[in-house]
């Protein structure tokens, strides 16, 4: 069956709100993970779920899955509601997900490598986006959007995105082979 | 692990505002507050947020997280940049200004000379900062206190988004108890078997790989449930026809106020900044006087 980019039926509609919610569980659930070696950073390495969802479902499900889960996990801790910071993190899911279709196997070199390009792509351009609205939003300068805002977000996500995106990518491609989806 | 939402049922005046008016109240402020670095708005801005926030009754005890968080952002952002930096302000306040230390100083004991190029200007602007941070703050911050998350989707629904959009929202909302109880399930059941987070050792990339034991398993189990939902969704003819939803949203009298209300907000904020040029950055002369000037 071929597949279709921007399809959202049913299948869709529930990956997306399943990625949004494991998004936001994993995203509280692994912010305290302290990586020494890296300088005492938290990390956060539920970032991987938009992006994944985002390649294997398409970029609708991504987006919805970082957008929507960014926004539960904000609500569960009490944080508020922070818009521009939503839409920066559905854009890591959604930039990811226009190369869905090119995927075949999930575990094929070339698919992780174009997986892995566009998620970091879409951690820049996601984080770049919620960062300047620093400036509109608090009046803050480009340097302080830069190290303040940039630098601190698109780190940890990066590495954690590159690293654990194709061990998800291949534990899926496990699943598709066994279930013969 | 346990997951509970912040909403509770408090009886304050905002809530009975219906979820959709309150959502566009909302946007209309954060949208029309943007607009202004003149003090003078930003009080009325701020005042109207605070009145806001108050009506929902909730409590330090419950909210004082968020603020912490908020404390914390405001801290970076103006003493580390309106105050230290030497940044522009974010291009609103003009360059130059009145230096608060025009003679600068001296550090004892190695006798170095400084000049701090903080202005009364910047000073100015870091208050002006701190009304917008805060109003914008007080409005998005009590809305998980003060609505049911069950309510959600039919909200967004009502709002003019697609049943499918707003149905994935409802959705997201039901799952996380679940998700949340299989990931404590993993958690025990990893640890069970010696997987020790705490104790990850190795150059970075192998760290953040050893955390992939509690993501991998959760993330694919979570996507063989939700082949099952999407089967059963399917053979109820899901997205065949328009849906209907578990509870229904009522405007009263007052939502139509309020939504009039925040019309008025934007629409007089946009005619007053972009068709009259009032709400820049001003400098108060009382504020100027402190300077000396």
């Amino acid at each position: 069956m071929q597949k279709k980019s921007w399809k959202f039926g049913t299948r869709e509609v529930v990956y997306s709100a399943i990625g949004a919610a494991l998004y936001a569980i994993l995203s509280l659930a692994t912010n305290w993970i302290q990586l020494p070696s890296a300088g005492n950073v938290s990390f956060r390495p539920a970032v991987v779920i938009p992006m994944f969802f985002g390649v294997v479902f398409g970029p609708i499900v991504g987006f919805i899955a970082g957008f929507l889960g960014n926004i539960i996990s904000d609500l569960i801790a009490g944080y508020g509601l922070w818009f521009w910071w939503d839409i920066g993190n559905g854009l890591i899911g959604m930039i990811p997900g226009l190369i869905a279709v090119w995927m075949t196997t999930y575990r094929a070199f070339k698919d992780i490598l174009w997986a892995d390009i566009f998620s970091a792509l879409g951690v820049l351009i996601g984080m770049g986006l919620a960062s300047i609205s620093e400036m509109w939003v608090s009046g803050a300068d480009i340097s302080t959007v830069i190290y303040a805002n940039f630098i601190p977000a698109i780190a940890p996500d990066l590495i954690n995105g590159l690293i654990l995106l194709p061990i998800l990518m291949v534990a899926y491609a496990a699943i598709v082979k066994r279930s013969g989806r | 692990m346990l997951v509970t939402w912040r909403y509770r049922l408090r009886n304050g005046l905002m809530e009975r505002f219906d979820p959709r008016a309150r959502w566009i109240f909302s946007l209309a402020f954060l949208f029309s507050v943007t607009l202004f670095w003149d003090a003078r708005f930003l009080v009325f801005f701020f005042i109207i947020a605070f009145v806001w926030y108050f009506s929902s009754r909730a409590k330090w005890k419950e909210t004082h997280r968020g603020w912490y968080l908020i404390g914390f952002i405001l801290f970076t952002m103006i003493v580390v940049n309106t105050i230290i930096t030497g940044g522009g302000a974010g291009g609103v306040v003009p360059p130059g200004g009145h230096l608060v230390w025009p003679e600068g100083g001296t550090i004892p004991l190695v006798n170095w000379n400084f000049h701090f190029g903080l202005t009364w200007e910047r000073l100015w602007f870091a208050i002006c900062q701190v009304l917008r941070i805060s109003g914008i703050s007080a409005i998005f911050l009590i809305i998980p206190y003060t609505m049911d998350p069950r309510v959600y989707g039919v909200t967004f629904h009502g709002l003019g988004l697609p049943d499918s959009f707003a149905y994935s929202m409802e959705l997201a909302f039901r799952y996380v108890p679940t998700l949340a109880r299989d990931f404590g399930t993993t958690f025990d059941a990893q640890r069970a078997r010696g997987y020790e987070i705490e104790r990850v050792k190795g150059g970075l990339i192998k760290q953040v790989a050893r955390i992939a034991p509690l993501i991998v398993p959760v993330t694919m189990n979570s996507i063989l449930t939700g082949e099952d939902v999407t089967n059963a969704m399917d053979l109820r003819c899901f997205g065949q026809g328009p849906r209907t939803w578990l509870y229904k949203l009522t405007f009263h009298w007052q939502d139509y106020a309020l939504i009039a209300f925040s019309f008025i907000l934007l629409a007089g904020g946009i005619v007053t900044n972009v068709a009259f040029h009032f709400g820049g950055f001003w400098v108060p002369q009382f504020w100027l006087k402190l300077a000396g000037v």
